[in-house]
């Protein structure tokens, strides 16, 4: 049977890796550092994959981006995607050419979906993530948007047209959760299962190992992600495996 | 030690995370997609992501799938494919259209529809079985966990000489073969962390 997996999230801007906090970023600091804090060589032993999101395009430092992604990618032998302003066939090649094994997508799959058509064309949905963050108001969840920083889309109405044959993939974040570490918003998902099993990654909200274990545990949940750059750090995720490992069947290395 | 390593570059697939596995192993490996490198060359690796009958009508068109043949039968090198790679050599794929493949096992490639009612495509780590040691997967345990990304299946005519490994995604499937020359791989050893590391130093050993 396929396992579930355990994803880190690294979340970069303007050259630096950054904690989010429902949304507000902390710079905390560069590869070095990372390379420094994370025992990299060996976190493939600890982790199933791993994601790299660029969350601020718009700094243009798209360059700069795929560069990380190639040094990282150098030593790291387990899937990775990346993404983060991916508004062009030519930015996919560009991400996969430097390591990536699947691209995350996010605001395409809203507002340009004639490119997430011709993207999965090419390189087929299964190398193709959709990322969604949401945000709960009055009790009903909300499509937030990371360029206007405005939620106008019910989750319902996206539900609506959202066409599952595009990508392989869902990547659901808790905006009130988001680097909270209070736990993962469980709730979220609960829209989703009408798409028939079509594998969830949540993200947003996990501070320790009972919140990832309570993630995996979820029947509709295929992949528990954290984004918590301080949580985790140092041996981190090796000791969150030894516990997880004890209580859930994970991949054994 | 030095060995001549070819990754065969026919554009599609994953090219750079397989040399730089490799690279990890302390090889050198080039990137070619020319004939007389792929003759000559004492092991070669056929990555691979996409559809069969487009790979299939490139490796034609480049003259590939001679030099491959041909080095495999009269200059002694061996083979690995890898996903698409490792069905790129059996006999025949059913992807799209039919074509011939490589043909160095003898099978067809179909879809994993047909044996499972589970979504596909079938992707993450999944637990392969074997019933022998040593080979492709010496020096692993019983944790035998690869990443799979894939919605065809090599379905096998004849046994002959190889050794197969298994799979189970709602049906099962052959997850690798090996013989003494041509190896194959559903699963990515180059995404499937140290047990992926094994089987390549495997192969090239």
């Amino acid at each position: 049977m396929i396992k579930k997996r355990l994803i880190f999230t690294l979340l970069f801007d303007s050259g630096k890796f950054v904690l989010s906090r429902n949304f507000s970023l902390q710079h905390v600091g560069d590869l070095d550092w990372l390379l420094r804090n994370y025992d990299f060589k060996n976190i493939a032993s600890h982790i199933d994959e791993l994601i790299i999101l660029n969350i601020r395009e718009k700094n243009k430092n798209f360059e700069k981006f795929c560069s990380i992604l190639k040094k990282l990618s150098k030593e790291i032998f387990i899937p990775i995607s990346a993404g983060g302003g991916i508004i062009s066939e030519e930015k996919v090649n560009k991400i996969l050419r430097s390591g990536a094994d699947k691209i995350v997508c996010n605001s395409i799959i809203r507002k340009n979906k004639g490119m997430l058509k011709r993207i999965s064309k090419i390189i087929g949905k299964q190398s193709i993530i959709g990322s969604l963050d949401l945000k709960l108001i009055d009790n009903n969840f909300f499509v937030f948007d990371n360029n206007s920083l405005s939620s106008e889309q019910s989750l319902d109405d996206f539900l609506k047209d959202l066409d599952t044959d595009l990508f392989g993939e869902l990547y659901l974040n808790s905006v009130d959760r988001d680097g909270t570490g209070q736990g993962y918003m469980i709730e979220m998902v609960q829209k989703f299962k009408k798409l028939n099993n079509f594998p969830i990654i949540i993200a947003g909200g996990a501070g320790n190992w009972r919140h990832l274990l309570s993630g995996l545990k979820n029947k509709d949940i295929n992949a528990v992600s954290t984004a918590n750059l301080l949580n985790f750090i140092g041996d981190g995720f090796k000791q969150a495996r030894i516990e997880l490992t004890k209580r859930f069947d994970l991949p054994k290395w | 030690m030095k060995k001549n390593i070819t990754i065969i570059d026919y554009g599609a697939g994953n090219l750079i995370s397989v040399q730089n596995a490799i690279e990890f192993l302390g090889y050198k490996s080039i990137i070619s997609n020319d004939p007389k490198i792929i003759l000559n060359s004492e092991f070669l690796i056929l990555p691979g992501v996409g559809s069969f009958y487009k790979s299939m009508q490139k490796l034609n068109k480049l003259k590939i799938t001679d030099a491959i043949k041909k080095n495999i039968s009269q200059n002694g090198g061996k083979i690995l494919g890898i996903c698409l790679g490792m069905q790129l050599l059996a006999s025949l794929g059913t992807e799209d259209k039919k074509i011939n493949g490589i043909g160095l096992i003898k099978g067809k490639v179909i879809k994993l529809e047909k044996i499972t009612k589970k979504i596909l495509p079938h992707i993450g780590f999944n637990l392969i079985k074997t019933d022998y040691e040593g080979g492709l997967f010496a020096g692993l345990n019983q944790n035998k966990f690869f990443y799979f990304v894939h919605s065809y299946f090599l379905k096998i005519e004849k046994k002959e000489n190889f050794k197969f490994s298994y799979c189970n995604y709602g049906g099962n499937f052959i997850s690798s073969f090996e013989s003494e020359k041509v190896f194959g791989t559903q699963f990515h050893p180059e995404k499937s962390q140290k047990n992926g590391l094994q089987i390549l130093k495997n192969f090239i050993n």
